[in-house]
């Protein structure tokens, strides 16, 4: 009855690091073609545990649909345990996704930490034809949980990596990369996604030196397509749905 | 077969709707030849003035089931009227709406609002309100639903359907107090008063720190409640709580229910709604049941 409700054939579902997953999945006929942040509403098991079906950005959308997800809890568990062949039931794609950087922005700013590479490797494969000095500045707890990153070097993405333990780049969180950032001549665009603190340093930032900036947010969803009004976070507008009016939002609309 | 229900002289070509809240607005619907299948649809409730709703978290899973707290955010009733309703009407499907106010005097002007439509089907009065001036909810106490249900019907020319909270000593009294004020049929359940705690934190996982659970989880005890009503009053009765397939909705008909509807299900099934359609449908074909009123009430306590 729902226009983005399909059904996904597993192509597979294989562990890339000590804490990632990339799910391969047959992308369904008629599902449309995805902007770059927006997102799959899963339902990872049949029956009712867990209850809610679980979000999780389109981290490639061609020639098969895929989500980069790390295991955190039981709806995570259960999607780890789903094997080549087996069918699952999506919402998707939805909400709204990055906006392209502006013409005449030099350079481009991915920002991520943890899950949070979710929605860029789509983002960069799009923004592959763009000339414009790209950087990917991404964080995590310790170097074996960083997951591949090839593929975005092979988009011309420069990568630099921190490690909160120092085992891998520069030690700290991701702002200690914040230094490779074009901020003197205000051609920058930034873009991230991650946990909220390390989203609120990006907005300090980009506020501080009047740089544009995009986030992609996350909330406890219920249903995924608008109808709940369950994921509601605080903007300068008052209360909008992630699921639907975002998940992508401009930095400086969002409340901390 | 015949699944025709009636509530007064409102004709329902089948018995299941879509519950308050739980069903959003045409544009994300693909196939309106399927929609207009079901019996029903009663959007979210809105109110006379803009209400921004609660502060998240606004909901959180259960066993079974969900727990929100959304405050029924909305544009208000002039937004509604103007904006979704025209939207919704071109689904050609028979709609119910959904109002509730904070005094006797909103929900006289939001029921005067709405008579000069002559194509909605009916009015679900939402009591699980605030009453200024009362601790407990319009829907906690017979005399506030007496006083309500008897305001709205004065001014509406529409069919009135009470819609009960769970949440009361005895429901079947508060059912009385609506059939007693004009009421053309009730609906019962909302949500029931719930909470959970998220140990790490010591916070509740919902903002507003208690919310209303719904889902399969609350299944038996709504279905409870709607055997109990159906021997308590005459009324039609549209039930709701935890339905997510055609048995769980067999058996609200059987309990006494002359129209069911599906909220929370939907949300992991967006198909479920016509699924405990087509499984009813099955259902009377396969006992030979030719009119779903046959049903209705049939259980067999011997
Ligand atoms: C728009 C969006 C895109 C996302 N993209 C990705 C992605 O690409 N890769 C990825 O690994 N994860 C992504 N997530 C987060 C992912 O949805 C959660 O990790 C997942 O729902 C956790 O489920 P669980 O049952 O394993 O954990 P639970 O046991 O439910 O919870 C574990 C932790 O995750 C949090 N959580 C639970 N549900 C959600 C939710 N819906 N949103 C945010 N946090 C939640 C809980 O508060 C808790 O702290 C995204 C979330 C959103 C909203
Ligand atoms: C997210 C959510 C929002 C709801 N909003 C409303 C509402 O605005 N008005 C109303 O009368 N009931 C509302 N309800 C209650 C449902 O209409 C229904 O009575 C209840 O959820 C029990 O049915 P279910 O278990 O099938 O969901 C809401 C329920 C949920 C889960
Ligand atoms: S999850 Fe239901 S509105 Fe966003």
């Amino acid at each position: 009855m729902l226009n983005c409700s399909y059904k996904a054939k597993i192509i597979s579902n294989k562990k890339v690091s000590r804490n990632f997953f990339i799910l391969k999945l047959e992308s369904p006929s008629g599902f449309k073609k995805p902007v770059p942040g927006q997102f799959i509403n899963v339902r990872v098991n049949e029956g009712t545990l867990p209850f809610f079906r679980r979000p999780f950005s389109i981290y490639r959308a061609d020639p098969f649909l895929e989500i980069l997800y790390a295991i955190v809890g039981k709806g995570t568990e259960f999607l780890s345990h789903k094997k080549k062949g087996e069918i699952l039931s999506i919402l998707g794609p939805l909400g709204k996704g990055f906006s392209l950087p502006a013409k005449g922005i030099r350079q481009i700013v991915f920002i991520a930490g943890g899950v949070g590479l979710g929605p860029f490797l789509i983002y960069a494969d799009k923004l592959k034809e763009i000339k414009a000095n790209k950087v990917l500045l991404y964080g995590a707890r310790a170097g074996d949980l960083i997951p591949p990153l090839e593929d975005f070097r092979k988009n011309g993405f420069k990568v630099c990596l921190s490690t909160e333990d120092g085992s891998k780049g520069k030690k700290g969180r991701v702002n200690v990369l914040f230094d490779n950032i074009d901020k003197e001549e205000k051609q920058s665009a930034l873009y991230t996604c991650g946990p909220k603190p390390m989203m609120k340093a990006v907005k300090d930032f980009a506020v501080h030196y009047d740089l544009p900036a995009q986030g992609s947010f996350e909330e406890i969803m219920a249903c995924g397509i608008g109808t709940c009004l369950g994921c509601a976070v605080q903007t300068v507008a008052g209360y909008q749905t992630v699921c639907e009016d975002g998940p992508v939002f401009n930095l400086s609309d969002i409340v901390f | 077969m015949n699944l025709q229900v009636k509530i007064k002289d409102a004709i329902f070509d089948n018995p299941v709707c879509v519950a308050s809240g739980t069903w959003s607005y045409e544009e994300k619907y693909s196939d309106a030849k399927k929609i207009r299948k079901l019996g029903a649809i009663i959007p979210k409730t809105f109110t006379l003035n803009r209400q921004q709703g609660n502060p998240p978290p606004r909901v959180a899973e259960t066993a079974s089931g969900m727990i929100n707290s959304i405050g029924i955010e909305n544009e208000g009733a002039d937004y509604f009227i103007s904006d979704k309703l025209p939207q919704l009407k071109k689904l050609r499907v028979p709609i119910i709406l959904s109002i509730s106010g904070k005094t006797t005097d909103e929900f006289i002007l939001l029921a005067e609002k709405l008579n000069s439509d002559g194509e909605i089907k009916g009015i679900e009065i939402n009591l699980s309100c605030p009453n200024l001036g009362h601790k407990v909810l319009v829907a906690q106490d017979a005399r506030l639903t007496e006083e309500t249900v008897t305001a709205v019907r004065k001014v509406s020319r529409h069919i009135l359907i009470a819609k009960l909270s769970p949440n009361v000593t005895d429901i079947t009294e508060i059912a009385k107090s609506a059939e007693t004020a004009g009421a053309d049929a009730v609906s019962l359940v909302n949500t029931f008063n719930a909470l959970a705690i998220d140990i790490k934190t010591r916070k509740s996982k919902i903002g507003n720190i208690t919310g209303g659970l719904s889902g399969p989880a609350i299944k038996p005890a709504a279905l409870y409640m709607v055997y109990k009503t159906r021997q308590a009053i005459r009324l039609p009765i549209i039930a709701m709580g935890g339905i997510a397939d055609s048995a769980d909705a067999l058996e609200f008909i059987i309990a006494g229910a002359n129209m069911v509807a599906v909220g929370t299900a939907s949300f992991l099934n967006p198909e479920a709604p016509l699924e405990v359609l087509s499984g009813i449908e099955k259902y009377m074909k396969e006992n030979k049941i030719n009119n779903i009123s046959a049903l209705t009430g049939s259980l067999k306590t011997q």
